[in-house]
């Protein structure tokens, strides 16, 4: 599986793997190819090596597997420091032992890396509560093209020491330094976990059930639309997956509340979950960007205003029928998952005219539309974020700054970074 | 200055007579924040009312040269707004307008000078706040709290500023005017909304803000644990966290400032007690109860005296106005105080305590505690007359050793109000060279001519004359 991860990005094959197990040899390496100009390609597992235009060339891929230890766990101070080539799925393990979790669940749940997730603020549903991975860093530790060491944050829960330099490397997708190590903040593990599954034969009817319940005073973990079932089960029908976690009083109180809003809306069957149906329903939730198995897949992430999630939803279904179209939303968040398959080569030009309306449909409300999965033909009819306007400057300005040689993650981000 | 030098005039004539103070009694009004020890005179304020109108003034300031600094309340508390080499001060008053809510989005555009509380009450009776809640509220600006990452009490639960701010617009130094983030979770590229807040107003000037709004909860459940020692107060909070429960906020005042409060709001607090802890739960009211037993049953493991339930929701706001408010009480102690902001990790709270408690017997300075304890950030309030050179000095010790101490821990030097000018020298207890070096190199690029809120955060080799 990684294998084949590493093997091409975009059809280009690394020149070389390069295994990094300690900073030093980070340093040097990055100061070696700093002088030489030569590409390097920072992986974690490489579950997500895909988002990103295509690369010019590959000289090296660094991956930061052997950085997979705890650095300090105190459970007490609910906070953890780990290598951020350890795999979260590893980590949360350690936590689970002492009652805490990070709280965050996002695709790749078993082969993604803690640095690989920073690097892209890869979130999952839990965000409607706890935030996105953003909200749950305290501190990383970054080595720069020029060999430097240098610490953003720490690894206390508040800290506004200096300028918040955990946010520039957050989401900057491996172009401005390697992350070697990562402190959270972590959570007490909930009591009850359940799960609900609510089925509706139309879209609007579990849209607005959602929306009820979202702007309630409920505390659900997630609430999440699938337009046309659940990849994986036997759900076929639009339905919404709702967690509630908690004190078991607060959690059967909270249950008895979203049937009576769905039950008002035109909830055709509902289904309380827990055990292993309910991992297996959670999975495939968190696994949905993950495309659906099939390898022409494409997979966009739209984030646009919750309000208009509905409609932009409306919008997908007309556009994209010529297609096997699968549409899932973190509704409270406005993020929707868009996943397009069952399309010839012939139809890459119709795909990407389509994703283009689609995506200037949702830069006219002020949202944004980035391919996550696409294959190299589509990559080369259409750029993989959209524009970024007027802040370019900046971020070009950041990226020369901080990777002058141009060494991390060529060409493959925003503005031509 | 003068009335008719060009820069004064260029000024009038952009903003009119009114919106433009040069005269040296006005001007003394703008001489410090909160941090009333340090104090420098800004050459002229201004009163500008759009963003276009500030690009207009940064653009003269780059003219003529002149460094200028925002100001929202002035109730910083690390002379952050300190106009050092004077120049032009751009008061953001006028510009305090919500300009748009948003309840099914659950956020509002606002302008930078909306005072924080202003925002809460104009959503409170839709069922909506505005989640950071600093304990100068009631005068603080959303862009003061925006340049200083500001928390309060339910930041615990909350999260601080960065949390709750999906966008905002920004003059540059160069008089650019541009938006970061939006009104949507995930902007493309690099997240320059959130490397601006915290920045302290040396990147930019923020001219509007998308905030969210959070839902208020259905329920309280607010407690105010009593004990003898500030010891079985700290190891309290201490074992709440190490439990696994994270309340809604969990703050504490030691006798002190118990004192002070009682004298000025009399909420019935024990003037005898060695401590208080606020101890909040929110969220839906069934099960509730059941978690407010299990902390009251830790504050009977670490010997309280009594747990006192707040009745109903006035007595819940009278005893958070008494905390929000246990500043300004200090205040009539000494003539002089410093709040040091230094964050632990949690479980070093109890010995962090003491440590304050030793030092202030040490240089036999006064010293009152009270904190948002749940986040381990320490408020240490150092009480002192500046006309006593030597008080000054042992102050200035003081703050050193309880800064040190923090970083020995674990934690940092400031969790909420910022460097400024007050932890400067502090700077280098927690960064390398190369870290403030980083950090400068991304302020040059937002701000390369150094004339947006110049010296500060980083050390600086000239003696500014204001360092205690
Ligand atoms: C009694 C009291 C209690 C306090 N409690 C808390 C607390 O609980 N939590 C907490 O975090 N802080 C607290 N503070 C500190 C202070 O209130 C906060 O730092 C607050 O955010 C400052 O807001 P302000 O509008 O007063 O900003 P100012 O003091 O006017 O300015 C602070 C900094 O922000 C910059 N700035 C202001 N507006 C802008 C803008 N539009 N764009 C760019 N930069 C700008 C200024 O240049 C300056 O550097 C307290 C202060 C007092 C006096």
């Amino acid at each position: 599986m990684q294998n084949t991860n590493f093997s091409k990005i975009d059809g280009v094959i690394p020149k070389e793997v390069t295994i990094p197990s300690s900073v030093s040899e980070i340093q040097s390496f990055l100061r070696h190819v700093t002088k030489e100009k030569l590409s390097v390609i920072p992986a974690g597992s490489g579950s997500k090596l895909s988002i990103g235009n295509p690369p010019p060339q590959i000289d090296f891929l660094l991956t930061m597997k052997k950085f997979n230890k705890v650095v300090e766990y105190i459970p007490d101070d609910l906070t953890i420091t780990v290598g951020s080539g350890m795999l979260l799925k590893d980590v949360q393990k350690i936590l689970a032992d002492n009652n805490q979790l990070l709280p965050t669940n996002p695709p790749y749940n078993n082969e993604a890396t803690v640095g690989g997730i920073v690097a892209t603020n890869s979130s999952g549903p839990h965000r409607l509560r706890y935030g996105a991975t953003r909200d749950l860093i305290l501190g990383l530790r970054v080595v720069q093209t020029n060999g430097t060491i240098i610490k953003a944050g720490g690894k206390v829960v508040k800290n506004v020491a200096g300028y918040d330099i955990n946010k520039l490397y957050i989401a900057s997708y491996g172009t401005l330094g390697i992350i070697t190590e990562v402190s959270f903040k972590l959570f007490p593990k909930p009591a009850v976990e359940r799960t609900m599954l609510l089925n509706f034969n139309q879209h609007g009817h579990a849209l607005r059930t959602s929306t009820e319940i979202v702007k309630s005073q409920l505390l659900p973990v997630f609430v999440s639309f699938f337009s046309a079932g659940i990849p994986d089960t036997e759900v076929l029908e639009p339905c919404l997956l709702i967690g509630i976690d908690g004190h078991p009083k607060t959690v059967a109180w909270q249950i008895d509340q979203i049937n009576s809003i769905a039950n008002l809306n035109g909830v055709v069957q509902k289904e309380v979950y827990q055990d292993h149906k309910q991992s297996q329903l959670r999975s495939s939730l968190c696994a949905f960007p993950e495309g659906n198995g099939s390898n022409s897949a494409v997979v966009s992430r739209i984030n646009i205003k919750p309000s208009n999630v509905g409609n932009f939803i409306s919008s997908v279904l007309d556009l994209t029928s010529p297609f096997s179209t699968y549409v899932m939303s973190h509704i409270g968040n406005g993020i929707v998952y868009l996943i397009l398959s069952d399309f010839t080569e012939e139809q890459i030009g119709l795909l990407a005219n389509t994703l283009t309306v689609l995506r200037k449909q949702a830069v006219n409300i002020q949202g944004n539309l980035i391919l996550e999965i696409a294959p190299l033909g589509l990559k080369n009819l259409m750029d993989v974020w959209g524009e970024v306007g007027q802040k370019s400057q900046l971020m070009t300005q950041i990226k020369s700054e901080l990777d002058p040689a141009n060494v991390l993650n060529p060409g493959r981000f925003v503005a031509g970074i | 200055m003068s009335k008719d030098e060009p820069l004064v005039l260029e000024l009038i004539d952009l903003l009119g007579y009114e919106n433009v103070i040069i005269d040296d009694i006005s001007l003394k009004v703008y001489e410090c924040d909160g941090a009333e020890f340090f104090k420098a005179l800004p050459d002229v304020v201004v009163f500008p009312d759009s963003a276009e109108e500030i690009s207009k003034i940064v653009k003269l300031a780059n003219t003529y040269n002149k460094p200028y600094i925002a100001r929202g309340a002035g109730t910083g508390l690390s002379g952050g707004t300190l106009p050092i080499n004077a120049g032009i001060m751009i008061a953001m008053n006028k510009m305090d307008r919500i300009l748009e809510v948003d309840l099914e989005n659950r956020q509002a555009v606002i302008e930078p000078g909306v005072v924080n509380l202003m925002l809460t009450q104009a959503v409170q009776d839709k069922g909506y706040h505005y989640a950071p809640d600093p304990s100068s509220q009631q005068a603080c600006s959303i862009g003061g709290n925006i340049a200083e990452n500001s928390g309060g009490p339910h930041t615990l639960k909350y999260g601080v500023t960065t949390n709750h701010i999906l966008g905002m617009e920004v003059v540059l130094p160069n008089g650019e005017i541009i938006e970061f983030g939006g009104p949507i979770e995930e902007d493309l590229g690099y997240d320059l909304r959130g490397l601006m807040i915290g920045s302290e107003g040396t990147l930019g000037i923020v001219t509007k803000a998308i905030v969210r709004l959070t839902r208020n909860p259905q329920a309280y459940y607010t407690m105010l644990g009593v004990f003898e020692t500030i010891d079985n107060a700290t190891n309290a909070v201490s074992n709440i966290i190490a439990d696994g429960i994270v309340p809604a906020a969990l703050e504490m005042m030691d006798n002190f400032v118990i004192r002070a409060v009682e004298a000025a709001f009399s909420w019935g607090l024990p003037t005898d007690a060695g401590a208080v802890l606020i101890v909040e739960l929110d969220g839906v009211e069934v099960g509730m109860s059941d978690e407010a037993d299990q902390i009251i049953r830790i504050l009977e493991d670490h010997h309280t005296r009594e747990v006192r339930t707040a009745k109903d929701d006035e007595d819940r706001k009278k005893l958070w106005t008494a905390r929000k408010h246990a500043f300004g009480a200090l205040g009539l102690l000494a003539p002089n105080y410093i709040t040091q902001d230094g964050t632990v990790p949690r479980s070093q709270l109890p010995k962090m305590l003491q440590f304050v408690g030793e030092v202030s017997k040490k240089y036999d300075i006064p010293i009152a505690n009270v904190f948002h304890a749940g986040d381990g950030n320490l408020h240490p309030i150092v009480l002192f007359d500046k006309r006593d050179s030597d008080q000054v000095e042992r102050v200035h010790m003081v703050n050193k050793e309880i800064l040190q101490a923090c970083v020995d821990v674990g934690g940092t030097i400031s969790g909420e109000h910022g460097i400024g000018v007050e932890k400067q020298e502090f700077m280098p207890l927690i960064f390398s060279e190369e870290d403030m070096d980083f950090m400068v190199t991304i302020r040059n690029i937002f701000n390369p001519k150094q004339l947006c809120n110049p010296k500060k955060i980083f050390p600086i080799d000239e003696t500014i004359g204001v360092t205690p």
